[in-house]
């Protein structure tokens, strides 16, 4: 089976299509740092970091999944149900949980489960059902964010065991947990989807499926294993920003896609499969965050943020077209 | 992929999602007609006690009530679930438009139909209403700007984690606070948070503006439910959660006068909260709803039930008391946060 192993990426130019949007993080920050003498000390740049952490992690998702040429709308609702639920099982009836009396440890656990089964059950109607992937996944996003409205009632979730908040809320080494959980995460994404085999059989799948099957790629299992991933990536964005905010909120996770997407796809991640690099992802995360943290310095009217702040993608995605040279689809 | 397919099947997958919580059951019952609600959303700790009470205001006014309807924050499903409703025989509606604007057609409508409608929480710009069952929320803005400028003794710098901008409330209380700020205290400085009522963006527009503003001395919440917790938890990281004696202590005042709001003022985290009446909305949207059906009618002037009813172009508006809670008064019993469990 050599003959199958994907060729080692090589460093040549077309590498530097991942990194198009360093010139507009240098940018970023060179504006930055004169509007606001803040904005480039350690406290700040750690904040926007620890603030982007866990919105990250399902950019990183939804960055495998694209390449692996899928679809995964539904990681939004995860990120609010996969805490809510978890915490509902351990929690007591007072505080608004079923009352199993599981204990508390067991909360993360569960929630990856939870995040996981998501991933399965979407695994199965888009590969073995071979339903589309954009539309099995907007179903589940509606229908596991109703998971989350039905046993909650619609209720913020405030009593939450202490190792639910310990991940989003701890500091290691002087940096805050979130942002070392996800530093690895990304890292690990890029040694996977770089050098490893089964990384690299996502651009395979992404660009040509057939031919990948062809090849002996085992297609199904694989892609199946991203929807899992990615769904548990999502439960774990969720358990970080839970931490992050004290409780599991019913809109948690709401309307986080679309920057999801947006990152992914100034970050040089095609929307077609089988390009991009979680590198550049992770770029196009960074710069999502720097504008929000200018914008909230600078104190831009809430009337206009809006505005500001889509057209910056908009340069964004022109820089990076015009730095990566080709034509996005 | 595709592009054709897909949008068919969105679309498709859109129009069951507005079909599906518009098929209410008729309840059994006569006198005065049936009247409909449609409940403006699911997702927030305020209106599920509001859909809690509303049941039980019912029964105690003995008003015959249908099936609620929930629009889900939409208001084209709420356009929807009134169809339904008046097709089902209701003779007044409640309802609760979180946009003020696109409601005026249907409203419209109802009026040529002789339907009269109740607008809980919120006042449509244009059409005929009954009755606008609403807490002051201009007065919201003001107390909150006169507690924190009397804590602060007129000096300092305070955020305000504002609502969405495109609810009349949030607007509301935004421009009272800021105007109240400018007129009574000019020496404290106001940084205004459009938090979108998101706690992830309140709680990252909190951090960062401490970061660049270390001595903020005071915050405004416009939401309990959604920036309480994620306020609590920035002030604990930077270590701020401390006791009102405290130099370092940063005084919090938050609104609707949920149960985690209550808990904290005890425990000393914030200090106020305005006490947003969820069962007075429910108890007077009934009343005025049952009041239409007995033909009554109500001119402005004080009520008996320590509100004052207004006169606006479309209708009237009955502002409910709203109590501002502190530590002193915090374990009152009549505080609707302290009935729900």
């Amino acid at each position: 089976m050599t003959t199958l192993t994907a060729p080692a990426p090589r460093l040549r130019l077309g590498r530097f299509r991942d990194l198009t949007l360093v010139p507009v993080i240098v940018l970023l920050l060179i504006v930055g740092a004169f509007l606001d003498p803040i904005f480039l000390t350690t406290g700040n740049l750690t904040n926007v970091l620890q603030q982007q952490a866990s919105i990250s992690l399902l950019v990183l998702a939804e960055a495998m999944i694209l390449i692996s040429g899928k679809f995964d709308l539904s990681l939004e609702s995860t990120v609010g149900m996969a805490p809510a639920l978890a915490v509902m099982l351990v929690i007591p009836a007072t505080a608004g949980g079923f009352g199993l009396g599981l204990p508390g440890m067991l909360v993360i656990p569960l929630c990856l489960l939870v995040g996981a089964a998501i991933g399965a059950v979407n695994g199965f109607l888009i590969i073995k059902f071979q339903l589309s992937a954009f539309i099995v996944t907007l179903a589940m996003q509606i229908i596991v964010h109703g998971l989350q409205l039905g046993p909650t009632e619609g209720k913020t979730l405030f009593e939450l065991p202490e190792s639910m908040l310990y991940l989003g809320s701890a500091t290691w080494l002087g940096l805050p947990a979130s942002v070392w959980i996800a530093g690895v995460l990304f890292v690990a994404g890029m040694v996977g989807l770089g050098y490893f085999r089964v990384g690299r059989s996502l651009y395979a799948i992404g660009g040509n499926s057939d031919a990948a099957r062809a090849a002996g790629i085992r297609v199904d299992r694989v892609l199946w294993g991203v929807f899992i991933l990615g769904g548990m990536l999502a439960a774990l964005a969720g358990v970080l920003e839970t931490g992050r905010l004290g409780a599991v909120g019913s809109g948690q996770g709401v309307g986080w896609i679309f920057m999801v997407f947006a990152a992914a796809v100034i970050g040089g991640v095609s929307m077609d499969g089988g390009k991009g690099t979680i590198l550049g992802a992770l770029t196009g995360v960074l710069v999502i965050g720097l504008v929000q943290n200018i914008l909230t310095l600078k104190g831009v009217s809430g009337f206009w943020q809006p505005v500001v702040y889509g057209f910056i993608i908009l340069v964004a995605l022109m820089i990076s077209r015009v730095a990566g040279g080709k034509a996005q689809d | 992929m595709k592009i054709g397919p897909v949008v068919a099947g969105a679309a498709l997958l859109a129009v069951i999602a507005a079909c599906g919580d518009s098929t209410p059951t008729a309840s059994e019952g006569g006198g005065g007609g049936k009247i409909g609600v449609d409940h403006p959303r699911a997702d927030s700790d305020f209106w599920n006690s509001y859909m809690k009470y509303v049941p039980q205001m019912a029964g105690e006014l003995k008003a015959d009530l249908m099936q609620a309807t929930n629009s889900q924050n939409d208001v084209s499903k709420l356009v929807n679930n009134v169809q339904a409703l008046t097709g089902q025989g209701a003779k007044a509606i409640i309802m609760a438009p979180q946009d003020t604007g696109a409601i005026a057609t249907t409203l419209k409508t109802l009026e040529n139909k002789k339907i009269p409608v109740v607008s809980v929480d919120t006042r449509p710009d244009k059409g005929k209403v009954y009755m606008v069952v609403r807490a002051d929320n201009r007065a919201y803005g003001t107390r909150a700007c006169e507690f924190l400028g009397e804590k602060l003794e007129g000096k300092g710098k305070v955020v305000q984690l504002m609502g969405a901008l495109s609810s009349i409330n949030g607007r509301d209380r935004a421009e009272a606070f800021g105007e109240c700020m400018k007129t009574k205290f000019p020496g404290i400085t106001v940084f205004n948070e459009p938090t979108e009522w998101e706690g992830s963006k309140a709680a990252s527009m909190l951090q960062t503006r401490l970061e660049q503003h270390p001595d903020v001395k005071g915050v405004y919440m416009h939401a309990g439910g959604v920036h309480l917790a994620p306020t609590l938890q920035v002030l604990k990281q930077k270590n701020l959660l401390v006791a009102p004696e405290d130099p370092k202590h940063i005084f919090v005042v938050s609104n609707d006068g949920i149960p985690q709001e209550f808990e904290a003022i005890r425990k000393g985290e914030i200090d106020a909260t305005m006490s947003q009446p969820a069962d007075l909305y429910a108890k007077y949207a009934i009343f005025y709803a049952k009041a239409a059906l007995e033909g009554k009618t109500f001119k402005p002037g004080p009520t008996d039930h320590g509100s004052t009813i207004i006169e606006l172009p479309n209708g009237l508006e009955d502002q409910l008391p709203s109590p501002l809670v502190t530590k002193e008064n915090v374990d009152d019993p009549a505080l609707w946060g302290n009935q729900v469990k």
